[in-house]
């Protein structure tokens, strides 16, 4: 990897070459809560959040968008949509991380032409984090972003000490020699005191060992039955979560009930439809069975890791307060 | 709602063979029908048999409105007190002048094919049911909170963060989360997610945020008393404050 570092005077000047590499979109304070919206210089910014309410994920797999237009009568159909450059600045380390385990299965496993699509055409500009109470990203080990990333700016006192993470990343440093310096020693000393500092930062553990034998052996458990009393099923949890991935699709006639258009929205499993199949059957009918799966899917094992990067979200946006981190110290018996 | 489809209107009409619409016209057939769209609610016996009589004549009933699906404001008071007592506080009298019943939806007495709530009913989802039914598809029917809409529109939520009284968790979704994205708690025009709502936490939280239970109650109550769940606790806070639940 190679490092740089971007004086703290030279960051509006950066940004003004990001947007030569596409719409530039950062995390932006509206009333209470963060949102990553579009941006023209950094003050628009809001670089020490703590978490957007909707994740990056939303460039990629979009909240909702129209796939395509078709017509029945001429048996056609045409994709709407658009490619678009964009830059996505200020990502944090579990939202790199999600959008890695998004990218094994949307552009690996079951690939997404347009989730992939709009991946290639993305520059990622992760920023360095300090956790909240919600945070426990660490014990997953997603608290830092070894790759996924094009440049990753951490704050120095007088700078940011940047690290570059692909060749695309590697590009836009070369186009901007003029406003980055080499990285000093005293540089170097900062940013690993920095990260020492942090990895202290955190107050909320979670232990994952085992984790998913610990949700199969909880299979029966009252936990799922007392949580799925306090919980509304709307879906909040999911649709806020970095790494879910399900979606829902719905088809709209047009009045001359021959062509149409084909819809896509982010789907959730604590939603009554989730489970609903041809024929009317239901293999989640209660909010008890909706909980669980939704706590084993996050829970099960993608290769190294959990379908979760502990980024708080769901905790913090559930309406009814049921809190993630307790529900497993539940199920493992801890609490 | 549905004359303000102006733009679709025609089309939509040329699609059909309507045989009665009092609301646009005074041609009127009492006939067969394919699909019977009622709205209001069920609240004299002449309109129950009325009812019957339409289901009778229908392949598919649609209840169309918070009134023909929950029966809407006019069942606030259910559970709280008797007719008898309503009509002695309103007209002074018990007798029951006008054979009411208390005020409920379509559903409490036929089989209802489709339901499309609202107070009012969004034009597009009516539209959209009536393509999807000339198309030969089952209607969408959106059974989850308005909260889902207020995450793909991406709106502050004003429960969580403001702590205002948001009805939105509890209420079936396709208004297109309308209020919380104009900064507006949800009150619940469109009702409540039948077989799904779970009222009593929606209660809890809303005590944990500081609101008083009469407060609660009556929100609840404004267009899902009806709501079996919500009557449940109506019933209850009731017995604690007896008499509390007038104006
Ligand atoms: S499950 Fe919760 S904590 Fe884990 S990634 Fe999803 S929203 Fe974040
Ligand atoms: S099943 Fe549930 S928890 Fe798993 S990805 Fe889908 S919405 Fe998320
Ligand atoms: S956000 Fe909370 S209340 Fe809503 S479905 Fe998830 S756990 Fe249930
Ligand atoms: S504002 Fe209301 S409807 Fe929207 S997410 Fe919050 S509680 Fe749900």
């Amino acid at each position: 990897m190679k490092y740089v570092k971007l004086p703290k005077e030279n960051l509006d000047a950066f940004v003004e070459n990001l947007k030569t590499h596409g719409k530039v979109y950062g995390p932006v304070k509206i009333g209470e809560y963060y949102s990553f919206q579009e941006i023209n210089n950094s003050k628009e910014m809001s670089l020490e959040y703590s978490r957007t309410m909707i994740p990056p994920k939303k460039f990629f797999l979009k909240l909702k968008e129209r796939l395509f237009t078709f017509n029945e009568e001429k048996g056609e159909y045409k994709e709407t949509l658009e490619e678009e450059k964009i830059v996505v600045f200020g990502i944090h380390p579990c939202d790199i991380n999600a959008l890695k385990l998004m990218d094994k299965i949307y552009i690996d496993e079951t690939p997404d032409k347009y989730y992939k699509m709009r991946r290639e055409n993305a520059v990622i500009v992760g920023y360095g984090c300090h956790p909240d109470e919600y945070c426990f990203c660490h014990s997953l080990g997603t608290n830092y972003a070894a790759d996924g990333f094009d440049l990753f700016l951490h704050e120095l006192k007088d700078g940011f000490f940047v690290r570059v993470g692909s060749d695309k990343g590697n590009a836009i440093v070369s186009e901007i020699s003029e406003l980055i310096k080499d990285v000093e020693g005293s540089d170097i000393e900062e940013f690993r005191a920095a990260e020492r500092k942090r990895e202290k930062e955190y107050t909320l553990e979670l232990n994952i060992r085992g984790i998913t034998d610990m949700l199969a052996l909880a299979y029966e458990s009252e936990v799922w039955k007392e949580y799925a009393d306090k919980c509304f099923g709307c879906g909040s949890c999911n649709l806020v979560c970095p790494t879910c991935r399900c979606y829902d699709v719905v088809d709209n006639v047009n009045l001359n009930l021959k062509s149409g258009e084909r819809l896509r929205r982010l789907d959730s499993c604590m939603l009554r439809k989730h489970g609903l199949v041809a024929g009317g059957l239901n293999f989640r009918p209660t909010r008890i069975e909706r909980l669980r799966n939704r706590f084993n899917c996050k829970g099960s094992l993608r290769e190294d890791t959990l379908n979760c990067v502990g980024c708080g979200r769901c905790t913090v946006y559930c309406p009814s307060q049921i809190d993630y981190v307790e529900v497993l110290k539940k199920v493992r018996g801890e609490l | 709602m549905i004359l303000n489809l102006e733009d679709e209107l025609l089309d939509l009409l040329s699609n059909l063979d309507v045989k009665s619409f009092i609301m646009a016209s005074s041609a009127h057939e009492e006939t067969d029908l394919d699909v019977a769209f009622v709205e209001g609610s069920v609240s004299t016996e002449e309109g129950l048999e009325r009812l019957k009589d339409i289901r009778k004549r229908s392949k598919i009933l649609i209840a169309i409105g918070d009134c023909a699906v929950w029966g809407c404001v006019q069942a606030m008071r259910n559970q709280e007190m008797s007719m008898k007592e309503r009509m002695r506080k309103v007209y002074d009298k018990e007798e029951n002048f006008y054979d009411v019943l208390e005020p409920k939806g379509l559903s409490a007495y036929v089989d209802v094919d489709l339901e499309i709530p609202g107070c009012p009913i969004d034009k597009i989802e009516f539209l959209n049911a009536v393509l999807s039914l000339l198309h030969g598809d089952l209607p969408e029917v959106k059974d989850y909170p308005v909260c889902v809409e207020c995450k793909l529109n991406e709106y502050q939520c004003l429960l969580v963060e403001k702590g205002m009284p948001c009805l939105g968790p509890i209420i079936v979704a396709g208004c297109n989360a309308l209020c919380p994205g104009l900064g507006v708690d949800c009150i619940g025009c469109r009702g409540p997610i039948r077989d799904e709502t779970n009222a009593a936490e929606e209660l809890n939280v809303l005590k944990e945020k500081g609101y008083d239970e009469k407060y609660i109650k009556n929100r609840l109550k404004f267009f899902g008393a009806n709501f079996g769940e919500i009557a449940k606790l109506s019933k209850m806070l009731e017995k604690k404050q007896p008499g509390k639940g007038g104006k």
